[in-house]
């Protein structure tokens, strides 16, 4: 309770209209809004939908624009590299099309508890990690060096240290190797030969032939069923409308053309909606009927031994949900959890939504760090820091537990990131929204801020120490005269920096007491103390205006005052709420 | 940071180094620091844990002695946190290896890092362990108690928290220029 961290957040303003806020039952906090705000535009910081738009101003964006704070709401992601976020090398964007969005060499996290694996060789020390132990030779795991897991344990090695990922896909858990999709297509394609070289084989014929290969009643895994079922009706598709045959086997992506459409429509209606003259062959699709083209027959005794496996080996056999969500298909069993290769990650452009203009590009290259384009709202607004005004007293934890009704004041130091001086206007409402009403007092709701200078400025001033004489001489008179806070003076201001205070008187956290006490709200919903309640929050709603470089805006065409008069200033506004979290309110 | 330290609690060197008295610093020939980096008290900087495996290249041992730890400028290594080389078995004999830190590295309170590479702009929370080879990519903030399994490879601008450690969040383009510890180094007084 103590460790309470005063915070600022920035509303977007892309959830502009505030939403009535409405009692979502007994769990949602009301708002009474209609009673204490003139223009009904108080923003309730507890309203449900208040958290979708609140951020830290370090993760919002800045439109130059549409001169408007983006947040990650109202921009756009573009992906601009995939990589691996462990071996860190990028995939081309084709791979990720055609192999998916997991790393494709070596790199696996541990089923059980997530951590990276280690490719080991079985044979010597259990401590060897790392590459080097390579040299050592086969065969070998992957070893879990957080939770000691080792794919041993479900019967899986290697022998190669390298590309763990292709082997691994030929091998079951208990060793067994898995028939490829690549395997079962070529059985396939044995298959279609056969059945073309004799037209008017009998079909126990063929059937004797395949049974020599693949099994047609065999169990298969959710991978292999769909990749068969996959074939099969493309291979429907192609014999019902052989026109379309060209279209089809070109992939998965054909089926939203009209085209397309006319074709499948063709398919059921025997075909001759589509193509007349395939109207002699079979029009009609047949469904798959054995293993081989994807057919599974559920028997009604096919949980029987998952039904076993659970009494005898009971719960801790059982995978928890988390373990589940990370594996492709649907696992029951610990033992039938595989390693799981490491999604890849993106470096992503952004847009504003509404001009599309680029916010943010980072530079391509996985291990730069550098941005092209970085426009933030940190070097747009001015920040806001919070510090309680008077020092701790002796016995107390925290400067941000306050005491209920005891008048608390606290300095909010608002930071110019802009080259220009601006103007700024804060405003709160007198009591805040909630049952339980603080009463919150500016005491100089307007002021100015001083303009923010160049880095090297700011760096000359460093070795002249002028930013600590400066602040010096501010802390000087603060002991020396007016220790008082002031209603319409600033308290402290440096170069682009000001430091004003504002005062509140937190509110009782008790439920007892007379009715007049308390707020409307809390006559209506009296019910216990509600997580975070005791937080002291503040809705601020804050104005900034400055006059801009019009010409420098446009830097387009003009190049170093072509024009002669950088006197072409223009008017900037902006205006949002924030909210103050100022500090936890003591219970009594 | 925040409390005022009393008299003569940091010596600091020619480099601009601010080195509590109360700090650990063993095998100091073997500790390279690069210079405005701040060592709080009781924090452990283990130089003794030489690599003993010989090695290939000639391992930054250009004044005659092998680095155990290589730090950069602008850290900040706060109250009782613990630098040690990694060490492993390899080809049937341990050797501790070199634990290299970049610049505008915190390491917060009671942490302990066995890491091979922290880069730069890097912030680490209040009792974490970074497990033995971790490599941390520039730009990562890790959350308080958390636990880095050994060998994980924290590519930039993530956030990672847990037990064990993983990716949570990403570092925004706004928080970036929050990692740079030149104004701490400057609050930090004698
Ligand atoms: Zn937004
Ligand atoms: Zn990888
Ligand atoms: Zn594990
Ligand atoms: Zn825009």
């Amino acid at each position: 309770m103590s460790t309470f961290m005063p915070y600022a957040y920035f509303q977007c303003p892309c959830t502009d209209s505030f939403p009535q806020s409405r009692n979502l039952g007994d769990e949602s906090p009301v708002s009474v809004s209609s009673s204490f705000d003139q223009d009904d535009r108080t923003f309730d910081p507890r309203a449900p939908r208040a958290n979708y738009s609140l951020y830290p101003l370090e993760h919002l964006l800045y439109c130059e624009d549409c001169h408007q704070i983006r947040c990650p709401r109202c921009v756009l992601d573009e992906i601009v590299t995939w990589y691996c976020p462990n071996c860190l090398f990028e995939v081309p964007s084709s791979t990720v099309k055609s192999e998916g969005n997991r790393c494709t060499r070596s790199c696996f996290q541990c089923p059980i508890c997530i951590a990276p694996l280690s490719v080991s060789s079985v044979e010597p020390h259990p401590e060897g990690l790392g590459a080097e132990n390579l040299t050592v030779g086969g065969p070998y795991v992957l070893n879990c060096a957080h939770c000691y897991w080792s794919s041993k344990e479900i019967g899986i090695q290697f022998d190669k240290p390298n590309g763990i990922f292709a082997q691994l896909a030929k091998i079951k858990n208990g060793g067994e190797p898995i028939i490829t999709a690549r395997e079962r297509r070529k059985d396939r394609e044995e298959r279609n030969r056969d059945t073309s070289a004799g037209p008017a084989v009998d079909e126990d014929g063929v059937q004797e032939e395949r049974a020599a290969n693949l099994d047609p009643n065999e169990i298969l895994d959710a991978e292999s069923q769909f990749s068969n079922l996959k074939a099969f009706y493309q291979s429907q598709l192609a014999e019902a409308s052989p026109t379309s045959a060209l279209t089809f086997s070109g992939g998965d992506y054909g089926y939203g053309s009209p085209g397309a459409l006319s074709r499948i429509m063709g398919l059921y209606t025997g075909g001759s909606f589509a193509d007349k003259k395939s109207k002699s062959k079979k029009g009609m699709m047949r469904e798959a009927q054995d293993a081989l083209e994807g057919l599974q027959i559920v028997s009604p005794t096919s949980e029987d031994e998952i039904i076993n496996r659970l009494q005898t080996e009971g719960w801790d056999s059982t995978a928890s949900t988390v373990q589940k969500d990370e594996q492709s298909t649907y696992t029951r069993f610990i033992n039938d959890l595989r390693p799981i290769a490491h999604l890849l990650r993106t470096k992503r452009a952004k847009r504003c939504k509404t001009c599309r203009h680029i916010l943010s590009k980072p530079e391509p290259k996985v291990q730069t760090t550098r941005f092209r384009i970085r426009l933030v709202a940190l070097n747009c607004i001015p920040s806001i820091s919070i510090n309680p005004l008077s020092p701790l007293l002796p016995g107390q934890k925290s400067a941000f537990l306050v005491t209920p009704l005891k008048p608390t004041q606290f300095l909010l130091t608002f930071t110019n990131p802009l080259f220009e001086i601006v103007k700024v206007n804060i405003a709160t409402p007198a009591q805040t929204p909630g049952r339980f009403a603080n009463k919150v007092t500016v005491l100089c709701p307007q002021f100015e801020i001083g303009a923010n200078t160049d880095a090297w400025e700011e760096a000359l001033r460093e070795g002249s120490k002028g930013i600590e004489r400066e602040k010096r001489r501010t802390k000087a008179e603060a002991t020396e005269g007016q220790h008082q806070a002031e209603a319409g003076k600033v308290w402290e201001r440096g170069r682009n920096w000001v430091s004003v205070v504002v005062e509140v008187v937190p509110a009782s956290l008790s439920f007892e007491g007379p009715d007049f006490m308390k707020s409307e709200e809390m006559l209506r919903d009296g019910g216990a103390l509600r997580e975070d309640e005791d937080v002291l929050e503040i809705p601020v709603f804050v104005r900034v205006d400055w006059e801009a470089d019009a010409a420098h805006d446009e830097s387009g065409g003009l190049s170093g005052g072509g024009r002669g008069e950088s006197e072409v200033r223009e008017k900037r506004e902006l205006a949002y709420w924030c909210v103050l979290g100022v500090g936890r309110i003591a219970q009594d | 940071m925040s409390k005022k330290a009393p008299k003569g609690e940091y010596i600091e060197t020619d480099t601009g180094n601010k080195v509590s008295r109360r700090s650990q610093i063993i095998g100091t020939a073997n500790i390279i620091l690069g210079g405005k980096t701040v060592i709080q008290a009781e924090v452990i900087i283990r130089g003794d844990l030489l690599r003993t495996y010989p090695s290939s290249s000639g391992d930054g041992g250009k004044g005659g002695h092998p680095v155990a730890v290589a730090i950069g400028r602008y850290c900040f290594f706060a109250r009782a946190c613990d630098l040690r080389p990694p060490g492993k078995m390899y080809k049937g004999t341990f050797s501790h290896y070199p634990l290299k830190i970049a610049d505008h590295v915190f390491i917060g309170p009671s942490s302990i890092i066995e890491a091979a590479l922290v880069g730069s702009h890097v912030n680490i929370g209040a009792n974490c362990i970074i497990g033995k080879f971790v490599i941390i990519k520039d730009f990562v903030r890790v959350l308080n108690g958390t636990v880095v399994p050994p060998n994980m490879v924290i590519p930039s601008f993530s956030v990672v928290a847990g037990i064990p450690g993983r990716v949570v969040g990403e570092v925004s383009e706004g928080e970036v220029d929050g990692f740079d510890l030149r104004d701490i180094y400057r609050s930090i007084g004698n």
